[in-house]
């Protein structure tokens, strides 16, 4: 059981284009946040739905709702609907796949999303729990765990000394208050991806700072969904 | 201060504490999370409430016609009915607006989840119904309509907490069970009820929803969740009207709650959001499903 109760315009919402909360609009917020954690413009992406999505969605419009949220678009905008026209006229390659069965720990909503643009490549699985909240569970293969409601900060860096610290330093700094931060490594002295939810809105001026960290590799900005 | 809850016991007892009634004590805590003000909480309130009527008119204005076919303005066709056996404006103007609401979700159209979209009808058609028939002072900017809808959302956390609100893990009586609980509590809220009257309205109507099955046919969310917003609808008043008697539920809402929790776990995918079970593999909802394939 959760430590609290969502809050109340959290229950009462999201304002959003039909039919369903948990495979259309939490299908577009996860989408939303994989795009906007891929740096380069996107250009290529695979979705594929696991469990109950893979078997209901065509019905939801949910490849839609993916297809949205890689465009910027939140399940609120009525050009949600008209997603795939727009992505084609960008160019944008999507393919789309059902895995009706998935690993046994994946969420009964998962959805997985495999981005490419340039030289990035970005792999997102996320689960839609309901009424349209969501959280994302992995970020190229490392565990995440964000629900969207607050900025985040992901920070790709070297296992070693001293990098938490330094960035803990620049929040405080910056007057950012740390609402989670978790960190976890692929293996010792190999990378590490930091995700910090922070109360407040992040500028530029932090992002860079803290691509300058040593053993830092890349910072990315993920803004709140609900603000 | 205390913002945490997992219970109606914990909530009122968090409440009491603040010195504030229910509805306050959540907008102001709604506030502390946003980082915002009270005021701004109340008007995004009061523009989900607007959207909420905007979507009953969309759906009241001409028969809503789903690509699938299964949609057909059933709403349109039960207003426009000389045929009902329900003389009472108030509860027929609940049924049409319930299906109004959840008929343009079906539709791809505008609307707020309440707690999903799937069930986004029944709250707002019962509240609008009593609106229109009853209280035509009420609007989105008025606070006893605002704590109306803030009293269904705090039933609607409650059963996020404890339980689930997604079909996929919980059955349609996390869905429009839930939504069904909400709008009898809000409902017994306008009727001037007190908080502890509204929690047990929520727990009489929660329990005649338990073990319900999420077997859409072909995946939609039109059969038969659209019909559902309208009985769900009817379960509300039901419990409003006997939390309105003094009538108690004998088993109080946080473990209806827990009952529905685990009667959800014990549920088969086949009838949880899957088109796996149920109505979904009827011979008629098997041929829907390869007609629109």
């Amino acid at each position: 059981m959760p430590e609290n109760a969502p809050t109340l315009l959290d229950l009462f919402g999201p304002v959003m284009i039909g039919p369903s909360s948990s495979h259309t609009a939490g299908v577009a917020r996860i989408a939303y946040l994989a795009r906007k954690i891929l740096k380069t413009p996107l250009e290529r992406a695979r979705i594929t739905f696991y469990g109950s999505l893979a078997r209901t969605w065509k019905g939801h419009g949910s490849d839609k709702a993916a297809i949205a949220g890689l465009l910027g678009i939140l399940p609120e905008d009525e050009r949600l609907a008209f997603a795939p026209e727009i992505a084609q006229r960008e160019g944008l390659e999507i393919e789309i796949l059902s895995d009706y069965a998935g690993p046994e720990r994946y969420h009964t909503n998962t959805v997985v999303l495999e981005l490419e643009g340039g030289d990035e490549r970005l792999r997102v699985r996320g689960s839609s729990i309901g009424g349209g909240e969501i959280r994302l569970k992995s970020v190229n293969g490392f565990q995440a765990e964000l629900d969207g409601g607050l900025a985040a900060i992901l920070v790709l860096h070297h296992d070693e000394v001293g990098v938490i610290a330094e960035l803990a330093s620049l929040l405080a700094a910056a007057g950012l208050n740390i609402a989670s931060l978790a960190s976890h490594r692929r293996d010792k002295g190999d990378e590490a991806l930091i995700v910090a939810e922070v109360d407040g809105a992040v500028s530029s001026r932090l992002l860079e700072a803290a691509a300058r960290i040593h053993g830092v590799l890349d910072v990315v900005h993920v803004p709140s969904i609900k603000s | 201060m205390n913002w945490k809850f997992t219970s109606s016991i914990d909530l009122l007892a968090r409440a009491g504490d603040a010195g504030l009634g229910l509805c306050d004590y959540l907008v102001k805590r709604d506030a502390f999370y946003a980082g915002t003000s009270e005021e701004a909480i109340r008007a995004e309130l009061a523009r989900r409430i607007r959207i909420t009527r905007h979507s009953l008119d969309e759906g009241m204005s001409r028969p809503q016609l789903s690509f699938s076919g299964l949609t057909v303005g059933a709403a349109h066709s039960l207003a426009a009915s000389a045929n009902s056996p329900v003389a009472d404006e108030f509860f027929g103007k609940a049924l049409v607006y319930a299906l109004a609401v959840n008929e343009v979700n079906a539709c791809g159209g505008k609307i707020v989840a309440f707690p999903t979209a799937g069930s986004c009808g029944i709250v707002p058609g019962v509240l609008w119904a009593w609106r229109d028939a009853r209280s035509p002072s009420l609007g989105p900017d008025s606070r006893v309509f605002q704590d109306a809808f803030t009293m269904a959302s705090a039933i609607g956390m409650l059963v996020a907490a404890r339980a689930t609100l997604a079909g996929a893990e919980g059955g349609c009586q996390a869905e429009c069970g839930a939504a069904a609980a909400m709008a009898a509590a809000a409902l017994s809220q306008l009727m001037g009820l007190s908080t502890e009257a509204c929690i047990d309205a929520a727990a009489l109507s929660l329990k005649n929803c338990l073990g319900l099955a999420c077997d859409p046919v072909a995946g939609l969310v039109e059969v038969p969740c659209v019909k559902r917003n309208a009985f769900m609808a009817a379960n509300a008043i039901t419990a409003a009207s006997l939390a309105a008697a003094g009538v108690r539920s004998a088993i109080p809402f946080d473990e209806v709650v827990g009952a529905m929790k685990s009667i959800g776990a014990s549920m088969p995918a086949s009838l949880k959001e899957s088109a796996e079970g149920g109505l979904a593999v009827t011979p008629t909802g098997l041929a829907v499903a390869q007609r629109i394939r």
